[in-house]
């Protein structure tokens, strides 16, 4: 461990596998799927979905879904790390990837609008009040930086990545980071209109895939530097050994075919952690079940890792939850390490031939210290962690 | 962190000079656009003409983008351009983009066609618009951009908290150069919204001095700096530091001129008064470009401009019934240090002190 790096404290998440670490653990481990149609809202799509099934009663704030699973995801987070409720005497910064909940898009209002030229204002006072970032960031009355992250699918990683600069930086002593978001009719449609959802259940990698399942939820670490973290009698023998990210300049949509982007920040990630490929034992791939996506990512792992790196894709168990997937498979990706194993790649059955690897395909042992968790987003970010477990 | 081009759209054009114009020319009335479902059918609107823009290679680039991004990529474009820096890099270059509110006039045409055709036979090339990082994304792809690239959406702060993540990437050599701007877009919707949380003022004259009760008109545009550890023949200025705090208790730096972004988007402004010293003389030019949640922006560019050319341009809307000491001769004279200062509706203060160099 190098003197600078940033420390994991704590770890919550809530998503389709479970509404906490331990549940969504026990369902990684016996490849639980628990997908379904939608039930949120009304649609005439029948694309199967990973929803959140139960909010727990004291995080749910009523009508307001992404902040709901943030604040669940925090709380476990939080009490993980044995930090209290209320961080007003602590250096804590706020940063927490998202899409939909950074949208003005409610239906209704704009319904309402169209039709009469007027509408109620409870949805925009609801979205003036929900930017995540900020909403968290007062809730638990921080006083570091806050900064809400759209930066698409990699959005979570890229605030976790952001988070870790800011304690290297001095910026501030522990930060909350990782990503939410809700199941929205927007994003169904629209992920739908570009012809990527899949019509059956996801199958990541898989030689017949057919595309990408939409999941929600919220996961986020807690980030500590070593003195804040000595200071508190907190130990740990995780952290976050590096980060990189890098630019695809190619499509609004789609990931460029050589994987340019997610090639450099996956080095820069390694460079920033002070080891080789080799050093890697696991990496949770973005693997999203998209024909595209699969593609460029398989390839790039291949490249840089070989053909027998140990690889997974969660997205069979939390189905893309969008914003939110950067910080859930940073969870997943740091438990692997942490408990020694990860599960199936969820809906892999039969290898695709023009793919040179293939993703786990039962519950594998990992006894390595350095993991991977990558992200891919439209057009822009391609996002890399490398995530340690200590030897001391 | 200097600063070393700027780039900038906004209603009466395009490019730094344009916005050096409009510092020394003053206050024009904008443009009074049909807001059909606002309480007042007509509504002053500091309002960008993309189509006063003749640049043909790079609509060709953007064509199926919207306002949002092409406004983002014009500043974003000539932020490079004007910078002079020939050498940059591409994989040494970041692009960080701060907005209030995104592209929300897509989300709503989104909105529309899910309404008028319904959910199976939406628009993808409308939806891909209306994500929140298509304006990063077509920057990237223009300008062939491989660093690191972040989009901020929030409501406090947001080109604050990008500059600062610009320094951070810079300092730990994430890049050598930066691109961080801010865009928002004006919009019906939000017209409509804006008219019912805040008042509109019905002379199209913002007055940044009243701070109670304040008036706005509404505005929309972009800026964007290339900032870096580098300091060449061009640079206006350096950003010294980006500070954070209730009542500016991290303001100890003192400057020659203090800039507020007091422009009608808080319905209380008083807590500017906080910050205002009698010593010092305070300008804001919100009446230039409207009232935005990231006005911090334009007013930091008329801050670097001053720097730069060390001229002091007058305020372009003086009403001043607080009294306060107020910036009012264009002149020349030796400006070291100028703070932008920008609070929240929490009384909490964020300042972007520039230096010259």
């Amino acid at each position: 461990m190098k003197e600078n790096d940033v420390l994991i404290t704590g770890m919550g998440v809530i998503c389709a596998a479970g509404s906490n670490l331990e549940e969504a653990l026990t369902s990684l481990s016996v490849g639980k799927r628990n997908a379904g149609q939608v039930s949120l809202f009304e649609t005439p799509l029948k694309y199967p979905v990973f929803e959140v099934k139960e909010i727990p009663g004291e995080f749910d704030l009523a009508g307001r879904r992404s902040l709901s699973l943030t604040l669940c995801a925090v709380c476990e987070a939080l009490s993980m790390a044995r930090l209290p409720a209320d961080l007003s005497e602590l250096r804590v910064g706020v940063c927490l990837g998202t899409t939909v909940a950074s949208q003005l898009n409610g239906r209704q209002f704009y319904e309402s609008y169209r039709r009469t030229g007027s509408a109620s204002m409870l949805a925009v006072d609801r979205y003036l009040k929900g930017n995540l970032a900020e909403f968290i960031s007062r809730r638990v009355r921080a006083c570091g930086p806050y900064m809400t992250v759209v930066n698409a699918c990699s959005s979570g990683s890229d605030a976790i990545g952001a988070a870790s600069s800011w304690i290297k930086n001095g910026l501030c002593d522990i930060a909350i980071a990782g990503g939410a978001d809700e199941l929205s009719r927007i994003s169904l449609s629209g992920f739908g209109s570009l012809g990527i959802v899949s019509p059956e259940l996801c199958a990541p990698f898989d030689g017949n895939r057919k595309g990408l399942n939409l999941g929600e939820g919220a996961g986020v670490l807690v980030l500590e530097s070593k003195s804040s973290a000595a200071k508190r009698g907190s130990a740990t023998e995780l952290y976050l050994a590096g980060y990189g990210s890098a630019s695809d300049a190619y499509h609004l949509t789609a990931p460029r075919p050589d994987g340019l982007g997610l090639e450099l920040s996956i080095k820069k990630a390694l460079l920033a952690s002070g080891i080789k490929p080799d050093a890697i034992s696991f990496v949770n791939a973005h693997g999203t079940g998209t024909l595209d996506n699969d593609k460029v990512e398989g390839a790039v792992l291949e490249s840089l890792f070989g053909k027998n790196i140990k690889f997974l894709s969660t997205k069979g168990f939390t189905g893309h939850t969008l914003g939110a997937a950067g910080g859930i498979e940073a969870v997943f990706t740091v438990a692997g390490l942490q408990e020694g194993w990860i599960p199936a790649s969820a809906g892999f059955r039969n290898a695709d031939q023009t793919l040179p690897i293939a993703p786990v395909r039962k519950k594998t042992i990992i006894n390595g210290r350095y993991a991977l968790s990558t992200s891919l987003a439209f057009g822009v970010s391609n996002a890399a962690l490398v995530f340690a477990k200590s030897t001391n | 962190m200097n600063i070393l081009g700027i780039g900038i759209v906004f209603a009466r054009g395009s490019g730094i000079n344009c916005y050096e114009n409009a510092l020394r020319e003053g206050w024009q009335h904008p443009a009074e656009v049909n807001v059909s479902q606002a309480k007042d059918r007509r509504s002053s609107v500091y309002q960008v003409d993309l189509d006063r823009v003749k640049d043909k290679n790079l609509w060709k680039r953007l064509r199926r983008a919207d306002k949002f991004s092409k406004m983002a990529v014009l500043a974003a474009a000539s932020a490079v351009t004007n910078s002079a820096v020939l050498d940059i890099d591409k994989k040494r270059l970041g692009v960080i983009v701060a907005s209030a509110f995104g592209p929300q006039v897509t989300t709503f045409d989104f909105l529309d066609g899910l309404l008028d055709y319904g959910e199976a036979n939406v628009s993808p090339t409308i939806f891909s618009n209306s994500v929140h990082n298509a304006a990063t994304s077509y920057v990237a792809e223009v300008l062939g951009v491989h660093g690191p690239c972040l989009t901020i959406t929030q409501f406090q702060f947001s080109f604050q908290t990008a500059l600062l993540m610009a320094r951070v990437w810079l300092d730990e050599g994430r890049c050598d150069y930066c691109l961080v701007g801010a865009v928002d877009q004006y919009g019906e919707v939000l017209g409509y919204i804006q008219n019912h949380k805040l008042s509109l003022a019905k002379d199209g004259r913002i007055k940044p001095f009243n701070f109670k009760p304040t008036y706005q008109v509404p505005g929309e545009g972009s800026v964007f700096f290339l900032v870096s550890r580098n300091k060449t023949a061009n640079v206006f200025c350096e950003i010294e530091h980006i500070c954070f705090g209730k009542n500016g208790e991290d303001n100890n730096v003192t400057a020659d001129l203090n800039i507020i972004d007091a422009d009608g988007t808080l319905a209380d402004e008083s807590a500017y008064l906080s910050a205002i010293s009698p010593e010092i003389p305070t300008a804001a030019y919100a009446p230039l470009f409207g009232s935005l949640m990231i006005g911090s922006a334009f007013n930091c560019t008329a801050g670097a401009l001053m720097l730069k050319n060390q001229v002091y341009y007058k305020n372009p809307v003086t009403d001043n019934p607080q009294g306060i000491n107020l910036l009012q001769d264009q002149g020349s004279s030796g400006i070291e240090r100028i703070s932008c200062i920008r609070y929240n509706c929490n009384a909490e203060a964020a300042v972007i002190h520039l230096k010259c160099v």
